[in-house]
C-alpha cells in the first residue's frame, strides 16, 4: 500500500514490484496481494490496454482518519468491545487529579 | 410456587443485586475473583429466569380450572423468560458479527498503516501525535496498536507497561469476557436492563491487566503510563469511561494488603458459589423431581 500511496499515478503490477525495494517477491505474489486488497476495497483497478493499473481506493490520510475515528469512537456501554483501550482520556479536572496522584506515587521512592 | 420464587430470584439478580454490588469497592481488590462473581450473578440470573419459564410452562400445562390472575402471573413469567432467551440469541449473533467486522477492518487498516514495533510483529505504530494505545483481540492473531505520540511521550519502562497491559487483555481473553457481558446487556429488555455488570466488568478487566503490568514493570512505570495516556489533550470524540484512570492510579497509590486481597477473593468466590448453588439446590432440583413424577 505504501508504494501505491506514494505513487503519483496508477501503477501496473510490474511497477509496484519495482517499487518494493526491500524484498525479493515474485510477480504472481504481488499480483495476488493486489487482488486481495481489491476485494477489501483498498485498491481499485482500471484496464490499460492489456494490463491493469492499480491505484489506492482511499488516501493514506483518509484511511488513517477512519482507523483513528473508529478506534476512539466507542460510545458508552452499548457499543461492542471490539477494541480494548489502555486508558481513555479524562477531562481537565480529572487530569489534574491524576497528575497529583502520580506525584504522590513518584515521591514515595 | 417454584416459578414465582425463581422469577423473583431472577428479577433480584437482574436489577437490585447488581446495583448494590456495583457500589461496593471490595471486589476490586481481587479483580479476577470479582469477574467470576459478576459472571456467576449473570449466570444465576439467566438460570433463574429460564427455570421460572420452564416451571411455569409445566405448571400451566398440568393444572386446570385456575383463577385468572394466577394464570396471568404465570403467563407473564413465561413471557419474560421466552423474551430474554430470544433476545439473548439475537443479541449474541448481533454482537458477534458487529465485533468481528469492526476488528477485521481495524486489523486490516492497522497492518496497512502501521509500522511494526522493532522485533515485535504484533505491535503496530501509527503515525499520529495523540497518545493512543489499544489492542485488537483475535485468537492467535491479535494486534496492539499504539501511536507514535505514545512512543514519544513514554519512557521505555512505561511503554513496556502499556504493552504488557494490552498483551494481558489478549492472553486472558478479556475480549470474550466483555463480549459476553455485552451480549447479556442487550439480551435483557430495557425495563430490566442495568449498566452495572457491563461497567464493572470493564473496570475489573482493566485492573486485572494492570496487575499483570505491575508485576512485570513496576507500579511507577504503570502509573506514568496511565497519566500520560489518560491525561493527554482529548481530541476527536473520545467518550470515556474516564473515571477508571483515577481509580487505577489511586489503587497504585494505596495498594491493598495481601490479607485484604485474599479476603476479597474468598468473598467473591464464596458468593459466586452461593448464588449458583443456592437456587439450584433449594428450588431447581426439587422441582425437577416433581416434574419427572408428573411426566
Amino acid at each position: 500500500m505504501n508504494v501505491l500511496w506514494d505513487a503519483p499515478a496508477p501503477m501496473t503490477v510490474r511497477e509496484v514490484l519495482d517499487g518494493l525495494e526491500e524484498r525479493d517477491l515474485a510477480y504472481t505474489t504481488v499480483m495476488t496481494v493486489l487482488d486481495r486488497l481489491g476485494t477489501k476495497d483498498m485498491v481499485k483497478r482500471e484496464r490499460d490496454g492489456r494490463a491493469f493499473r492499480y491505484a489506492p481506493a482511499t488516501t493514506r490520510d483518509a484511511a488513517t482518519s477512519e482507523l483513528l475515528h473508529d478506534a476512539l469512537d466507542q460510545a458508552g456501554v452499548d457499543r461492542t468491545a471490539a477494541l480494548v483501550h489502555f486508558a481513555r482520556t479524562v477531562d481537565p479536572d480529572e487530569a489534574a487529579a491524576l497528575r497529583a496522584a502520580l506525584d504522590d506515587i513518584l515521591d514515595r521512592t | 410456587m417454584t416459578p414465582v420464587w425463581l422469577g423473583l430470584i431472577g428479577l433480584a439478580l437482574t436489577l437490585p443485586v447488581p446495583a448494590l454490588l456495583a457500589r461496593a469497592a471490595w471486589p476490586q481488590l481481587a479483580p479476577a475473583a470479582g469477574i467470576v462473581l459478576w459472571q456467576s450473578l449473570a449466570l444465576a440470573a439467566v438460570l433463574a429466569i429460564s427455570g421460572a419459564a420452564l416451571s411455569t410452562a409445566l405448571w400451566l400445562v398440568s393444572h386446570d380450572a385456575l383463577a385468572w390472575w394466577h394464570i396471568g402471573l404465570h403467563v407473564a413469567i413465561l413471557g419474560v423468560g421466552v423474551l430474554v432467551w430470544g433476545r439473548f440469541w439475537w443479541s449474541a449473533r448481533k454482537v458477534w458479527s458487529e465485533t468481528s467486522a469492526r476488528r477485521e477492518r481495524q486489523r486490516q487498516l492497522a497492518d496497512l498503516l502501521g509500522e511494526p514495533h522493532g522485533a515485535l510483529p504484533a505491535v503496530r505504530i501509527l503515525a499520529e501525535q495523540t497518545p493512543i494505545a489499544y489492542c485488537i483481540p483475535r485468537r492467535g492473531d491479535s494486534r496492539v496498536v499504539i501511536s507514535s505520540g505514545t512512543v514519544e511521550s513514554l519512557d521505555d519502562a512505561a511503554l513496556q507497561a502499556v504493552l504488557e497491559h494490552e498483551r494481558a487483555h489478549v492472553t486472558l481473553r478479556h475480549d470474550v469476557v466483555l463480549e459476553a457481558f455485552g451480549v447479556l446487556h442487550r439480551a435483557f429488555p430495557r425495563p430490566l436492563r442495568t449498566d452495572a455488570p457491563l461497567r464493572q466488568s470493564q473496570v475489573l478487566v482493566e485492573l486485572m491487566a494492570d496487575d499483570v503490568a505491575r508485576r512485570r514493570c513496576g507500579d511507577q512505570a504503570l502509573a506514568r503510563a496511565i497519566v500520560a495516556l489518560a491525561g493527554s489533550d482529548a481530541p476527536r470524540g473520545t467518550l470515556g469511561a474516564g473515571g477508571d484512570a483515577l481509580l487505577r492510579i489511586n489503587r497504585l497509590r494505596s495498594p491493598a494488603s495481601p490479607a485484604a486481597r485474599r479476603a476479597s477473593a474468598a468473598t467473591s468466590l464464596a458468593l459466586s458459589v452461593l448464588v449458583i448453588v443456592g437456587p439450584t439446590v433449594t428450588l431447581a432440583v426439587p422441582w425437577m423431581h416433581h416434574a419427572v413424577q408428573l411426566l
